[in-house]
């Protein structure tokens, strides 16, 4: 469970530029369910999705993990909940590497290596043993079959394979909570559909799905169990009481 | 191959190959020449040697113990400098007065 | 232990993988800084052989040359001299030495001429150096012809040729016996080029030169340490081309880690936006750009040294000779042997690895230490 309390962020404050982009949000996202943050660009759909995945740090207020067999057991006498608006990096990235998940917009994989070496990337620095880690990625390039192109540069695949990529390595750290930043910007409505699909089947394994979406395609389907619209960097409509 | 293995064997086997001249090769190459080195010391003591033969354009640059500070003058007050020697042979490291302590 | 090394073999082949996505200029330039190890340990390595076959050469010369300077010039020293400096308590015995310059116009080369009393050669025959024999194209039993000082041609017989180990120290050598320089230069008779003294007591020289001085104001002892010292200072660092060569190296490194440490390109920067997006730290980030600097400048160091090594010892400093040969047209034949000097590779490898290696990190710093938000925004 992800819990949030008056979460607000600012950026370039003290400057004339001054800019809120969340604004006091206050929700909880459920464990093991589909949640869709829903509203047009400029709404701060992204920008909640950096501060729940540990990204970034809010500018004031909370948020709270717990429930995640990944937290490690800080904070209150091994209950496992993590206040993480107020984490040190050290501690913030090593949670963030292994709960959260992240499959970007514009997919961010590194061109130039491998689609395998692009999976196994968020693995390289935790000085895993490489033949686990290379083992993983292959199942999971096998799971989104897209085996064949292991060895093959992501220069060469099409949008939809990318996104699969894209979408393996998230998954390589096993990590509990999944979050997707416009998941279907640059799909079709098959490959939109079969994604939605794969949603489904990381639900079904009770891992925790965070989508931040303006497709209907995405908010609209029988999978999302709850859509959060936010719009001016709050929330509008959706969110029960925290 | 990982690359990093790769990396790590191509590494290692320069550093052998450097260690491997540094002080095997180099300890061969002295005594394997240490005869040759003591024959010609031998020489140079019996013909009373002073200096090696290294430069041989001018006196002072062929017999640059010998030379004193005017030695470079005593060619030809139009003289070039011969080069490279010129560059690689200071004035002699000779106090004003001799047998002063050197600075 | 285990997974520490297993994270920096991680990191290190992701520094490959990026090393090589830019193949074509990152191999020119590890083939341009290896050139410049190679340069630098050439010279190391060349001064430190010189270096320490003038030791073991020079330390058979004489303990003490007396010479006689007239108006600033080297001037012959008359054989009485050497009878009154004989009689100064510690000195051994007193051997004039008879020794001159020859130019050869045939072959444009400069001979050293010396008179070699007993066990020299007998009248009208010569020993000559390897390199006269080189240049002149003479071998044993051959007739030399000379010019002597009244410009008469003299014929000289070649009884031997100084071994090919005696190249540094006699390469350009004629000994002859004593009646025959003194006639070919129409020498003074009673004088000498200047003397060789025998000291038993090393501790004496100072006091002995001294008194040698005082005696004759016109003369300039000069004891073997300050001949050792010549030697010494030629292969300084602080002479001449060395300090020029240096210079130009380590200006040449500063260029190679300032290009390196003043700016990041866009495409690298979105990468690391990436890898911290994904899961990296900023010190991941960090190792991984010391990893990429260190894999070249390492790389560089290591086959650089090797090849200055081969070039001055298996291949007598070939590249060397042109430079060095200078006007000279004897040159001896330098067949080094090999010296090493720890202390200088390993400031070598230090100034080599280390600058280049924390160069790499300075333009990545502020983008490693970025928030990985602004991967999403991208």
């Amino acid at each position: 469970m992800i819990e949030l309390s008056g979460v607000t962020k600012c950026f370039n404050s003290g400057k004339p530029n001054r800019f809120t982009a969340v604004e006091e949000v206050s929700c909880v996202i459920e464990p093991g369910v589909v949640t869709v943050l829903k509203g047009p660009s400029g709404s701060g759909k992204t920008t909640l999705l950096t501060l729940i995945g540990c990204m970034a740090r809010p500018t004031s207020g909370r948020i709270v993990l717990s429930g995640f067999p990944t937290l490690p057991p800080l904070g209150d006498g091994g209950t496992g909940r993590v206040d993480v608006s107020s984490l040190p990096e050290r501690f913030l990235t090593g949670i963030r590497r292994a709960t959260f998940g992240f499959i970007f917009q514009h997919f961010n994989l590194v061109r130039g290596i491998t689609v395998l070496e692009n999976v196994m990337l968020p693995a390289y620095p935790t000085g895993e043993v490489r033949g686990a880690v290379r083992k993983r990625g292959m199942e999971l390039l096998e799971m989104f079959s897209i085996g064949r192109h292991a060895s093959s540069r992501v220069d060469s695949l099409s949008g939809g394979e990318m996104q699969r990529v894209a979408i393996a390595r998230a998954l390589i750290n096993n990590p509990s909570v999944i979050v997707a930043d416009e998941p279907t910007a640059h799909l079709d409505s098959r490959l939109s559909r079969e994604f939605m699909e794969i949603v489904g089947s990381f639900r079904s394994e009770g891992k925790t799905i965070l989508i931040a979406s303006h497709d209907p395609l995405v908010f609209d389907s029988p999978l999302a169990d709850r859509v959060i619209g936010m719009r001016d960097g709050r929330i509008v409509a959706g969110a029960p009481p925290s | 191959m990982r690359k990093s293995s790769a990396f790590i064997l191509v590494t290692l086997a320069g550093a052998a190959i450097l260690c491997g001249l540094l002080l095997g090769h180099a300890r061969y190459g002295q005594a394997r020449d240490r005869e040759s080195l003591e024959a010609a010391a031998a020489l140079a003591g019996s013909l009373e040697l002073t200096d090696l033969c290294l430069f041989t354009e001018a006196c002072y640059t062929r017999h640059p113990a010998m030379a004193d500070l005017h030695a470079p003058f005593q060619d030809h007050p139009l003289a070039l400098e011969h080069f490279p020697s010129g560059s690689l042979l200071t004035p002699p490291p000779f106090p004003a007065r001799p047998h002063e302590p050197a600075h | 232990m285990n997974r520490l090394i297993e994270r920096h073999r991680g990191i290190i082949d992701f520094a490959c993988s990026s090393l090589l996505r830019r193949k074509g200029k990152n191999i020119s330039l590890v083939l341009v800084y290896t050139l410049m190890v190679a340069v630098v340990a050439s010279v190391i390595f060349f001064v430190q052989a010189l270096k320490r076959e003038a030791a073991l050469i020079l330390k058979e010369a004489p303990d003490m040359v007396v010479q006689r300077m007239v108006a600033g010039r080297h001037d012959l020293i008359p054989l009485s001299y050497g009878e009154k400096i004989g009689a100064i308590r510690g000195v051994g015995a007193v051997h004039p030495r008879l020794w001159g310059y020859y130019y050869d116009p045939v072959y444009r080369a400069n001979y050293t001429l010396m008179a070699r009393g007993d066990g020299g050669p007998a009248e009208g025959r010569v020993v000559i150096g390897s390199g006269v024999a080189r240049t002149a194209w003479i071998a044993a039993g051959d007739l030399l012809t000379l010019r002597s000082a009244a410009g008469d041609p003299t014929l000289l017989q070649v009884d031997a040729i100084l071994p090919d180990s005696s190249e540094l120290v006699a390469a350009d050598l004629i000994i002859m016996s004593e009646p025959d320089f003194r006639a070919f230069f129409s020498f003074p008779a009673g004088k000498a080029t200047d003397l060789a003294l025998t000291v038993a007591n090393r501790s004496e020289l100072a006091t002995i030169a001294a008194k040698i001085v005082r005696q004759f104001p016109d003369s300039r002892p000069i004891l073997k340490s300050e001949m050792l010292r010549t030697y010494e200072s030629v292969f300084d660092w602080r002479g001449g081309m060395i300090v020029v060569i240096l210079g130009a190296a380590i200006l040449a490194f500063l260029i190679f880690a300032w290009d390196k440490a003043t700016g990041l390109s866009a495409e690298e920067r979105k990468e690391i936006g990436i890898l911290k997006s994904i899961g990296w730290e900023t010190g991941d980030v960090l190792l991984l750009k010391t990893w990429e600097g260190a894999i070249v400048s390492l790389t560089a160091f290591l086959f650089g040294t090797i090849l200055a090594y081969v070039h001055i010892f298996f291949f007598s400093a070939s590249l060397f000779a042109p430079a060095l040969k200078g006007w000279s047209v004897l040159y001896p034949r330098f067949s080094l042997t090999p010296a090493v000097d720890p202390y200088q590779i390993a400031v070598l490898f230090f100034l080599t690895v280390v600058p280049y290696s924390v160069a790499t990190i300075i333009p990545s710093w502020r983008t490693a230490t970025a928030d990985p938000d602004a991967a999403m925004r991208s």
